[in-house]
């Protein structure tokens, strides 16, 4: 089948590492959409492993909570990838101080999240970097899971997998002692984090470098014991760190002040030290919290960008 | 229309059957006998870099598929086909996740190849050869994740013996077996797991006293024909060249008794060649009588059939309102 190009590239929106983001049409729909091209001349090790992770994994994937890849096509020897477009992020509605929401407002967000991470792993798949940039907003309000450039299979058991993965503010203390074998408790940390900050406003655990993150996630959730965590003596750091208590019920409440009694739960359960007794996906999305009011908010009537 | 601005959508087909596999190679393979040869050793390449590389058995399995799939759609010329060879396994790498550095994978290759001196300009020049083969390598094979992604023969096999309560010396025969099988065409015909059944009902057989269970293989995802095809295949691979085969290398003492005879012996038993329905419509195939057009602008490349027939239906609903 043969006929006029496809897609158009009409303005560059930005620029990564390993690709350039165009804005543009699909002629046959007049859909607006999201041209990633990858970049592959100048970098020494060949077409690079997260536009091949971001392929692989999204390819297959089709869930209202994770980006679409509409398409694969390459032109004049360049790779391109055609995503949904989305033009906003849960970071930048975190950060916009003009906006205001409410905690059914939060409530929506971290369902729609929870769905998407659901989804992955039910398929699967490990995100590996979830943060409130990774999160995009559509125009109808729905929140998507992005950038699976560092996303992986499982693995089997015997595999090695890297522990530097996931920016270091929503890291999962697993992965800051070094751990070779996770699951997707790791995203489950993540999402947590995510929903401390859009209780906050402002990011939960900022750890300035790798060695601070371990201090500032410990001082504020307490140094694990291999009381609650048999395993974590074995891991080499673990020995020289600095030992916090776990902060009390009382001191979270005075932290999270709207925070209500079943979010503070549902919130802690996302951020236990082991792995292993961590919430997972389907612990979280039939918590207490999603059943309380307020009921979470509808996607198209979430608060959004005001674009100027 | 200029060729300028045209899109092709190509859609993705990971397995053919041996006659189309045959058509594609008219295209691109002028001697055959020359391309078996170099086959040969490039996989003897392929299996030696993987050995001093320490990668497991799934990168060189995904390897070899590239290797084979590039060449349905890409001429093929002697000189090049090591530096293809190494491009397809510095890709499968990557596919697999077992990464290496490329300059780790072009000292080996080069290493290997018996290049005496390595220089670093050499290096250099192979670095850049293989860079430009792997996009080239992905196109052959439509983007498409769906293969070599999470089930490899080896892997596989073990799960499916478990699951049937075969013995552990089934299971292991079964897995040097599989070893053979890599390097045969088969990988471009039928899914790993295919193939899985197919060693281990062979295994089954030349093992006395066990047993191949009766199964349905849609239990396995899997169905008569495709298993059928691998099993032919590799029966008729060793009793062409069982001397040459790894499996004679490394049979176990009490299966020393395993020879060229026991397959043909195998093969009688088994009754009448069958395998996957041939197509009525290669001599018609676009994808495999036409020479890729490279010039086209844009080659987009999809999984579903469905995605195409939508689109075309799309389009003439658009014509017709125009009109």
């Amino acid at each position: 089948m043969i006929s006029r190009t496809e897609y158009s590239k009409e303005k560059k929106v930005g620029e990564g590492t390993y690709a350039v983001v165009y804005v543009g049409t699909k002629r046959s729909s007049n859909r607006r959409i999201a041209i990633k091209e990858i970049k592959t001349s100048g970098f020494k090790d060949g077409l690079d492993m997260s536009a091949i992770r971001e392929v692989k994994y999204l390819q297959e994937m089709q869930h209202a909570n994770v980006i679409e890849l509409v398409d694969v096509f390459m032109a004049q020897n360049n790779l391109n990838l055609v995503l949904e477009f989305l033009p906003a992020d849960l970071e930048m509605i975190i950060k916009d101080t003009s906006i205001l929401f409410t905690q059914a407002d939060i409530k929506s967000w971290l369902l729609m999240t929870l769905r998407g991470v659901h989804h992955c792993h039910r398929n699967f798949i490990l995100h590996r970097d979830l943060k409130p940039n990774n999160l995009l907003l559509a125009p109808d309000g729905q929140l998507k899971l992005a950038d699976f450039g560092l996303a992986r299979n499982m693995g089997s058991p015997q595999e090695f997998l890297t522990s530097n993965v996931v920016t270091r503010w929503y890291r999962a203390p697993e992965l800051l002692f070094g751990a070779k074998h996770y699951t997707g408790a790791v995203d489950m940390w993540s999402v947590g984090v995510i929903f401390a900050e859009l209780m906050l406003r402002i990011p939960y655990l900022p750890g300035k470098d790798d060695i601070d993150q371990i201090d500032v996630t410990f001082r504020a959730l307490g140094t694990p014991t291999d009381k609650d965590w048999p395993e974590i003596s074995t891991f080499g750091t673990y020995n020289k760190i600095q030992f916090y208590p776990p902060p009390s019920r009382e001191e979270l409440r005075r932290r999270f002040i709207a925070a209500t009694e079943n979010a503070l739960s549902l919130m802690s359960g996302m951020l236990v030290m082991n792995p292993h007794k961590r919430l997972d996906p389907i612990q979280c999305l039939t918590s207490e919290y999603f059943l309380e009011l307020p009921e979470p908010t509808l996607p198209s009537e979430l608060p959004k960008l005001n674009k100027n | 229309m200029s060729g300028t601005f045209q899109t092709q959508v190509m859609l993705s087909r990971p397995y053919l059957t041996r006659s189309q596999i045959k058509r594609a190679q008219q295209n691109t393979i002028p001697d055959r006998r020359v391309y078996n040869q170099k086959r040969l050793s490039a996989f003897k390449l392929l299996c030696d870099m993987c050995v001093q590389l320490k990668f497991p058995r799934k990168t060189l399995e995904t390897a070899m598929y590239f290797y084979q799939r590039y060449y349905l759609f890409n001429k093929f010329e002697t000189e090049l086909c090591y530096d293809v060879a190494t491009s397809c396994l510095f890709l499968s790498c990557k596919q697999v996740e077992t990464i290496k550095k490329i300059a780790d994978i072009v000292v080996a290759s080069l290493r290997l190849r018996n290049v005496l001196k390595v220089s670093p300009e050499m290096q250099d020049n192979c670095k850049k050869r293989i860079v430009q083969l792997e996009l080239r390598i992905l196109e052959t094979c439509s983007f498409d994740y769906r293969v070599n992604n999470s089930i490899h023969i080896d892997g596989i096999l073990v799960k499916i013996a478990k699951d049937l309560s075969l013995s552990r010396e089934v299971t292991h025969l079964a897995w040097i077996i599989a070893f053979d099988a890599l390097k045969l065409e088969i990988l471009l015909m039928v899914p790993q797991h295919t193939i899985a059944l197919a060693v281990l009902k062979i295994s089954c057989e030349l093992i006395e006293g066990a047993s191949w269970p009766n199964i349905r293989y849609s239990l396995f995802e899997s169905d008569e024909p495709s298993v059928s095809e691998a099993y032919f295949d590799i029966l008729n691979f060793f009793i062409n060249v069982f001397d040459l085969s790894d499996l004679r290398g490394n049979l176990t003492e009490n299966l020393q008794n395993i020879g060229i005879e026991t397959f043909i012996e195998l093969k009688k038993h088994a009754g009448l060649e069958k395998g996957l329905k041939e197509p009525d419509n290669i001599s018609s195939d676009a994808l495999l009588t036409n020479e890729r057009d490279f010039t086209i602008r844009e080659r987009r490349y999809v999984l579903s059939r469905k995605r195409i027939n939508d689109e075309r239906s799309n389009k003439h609903i658009q014509k017709k309102e125009k009109t």
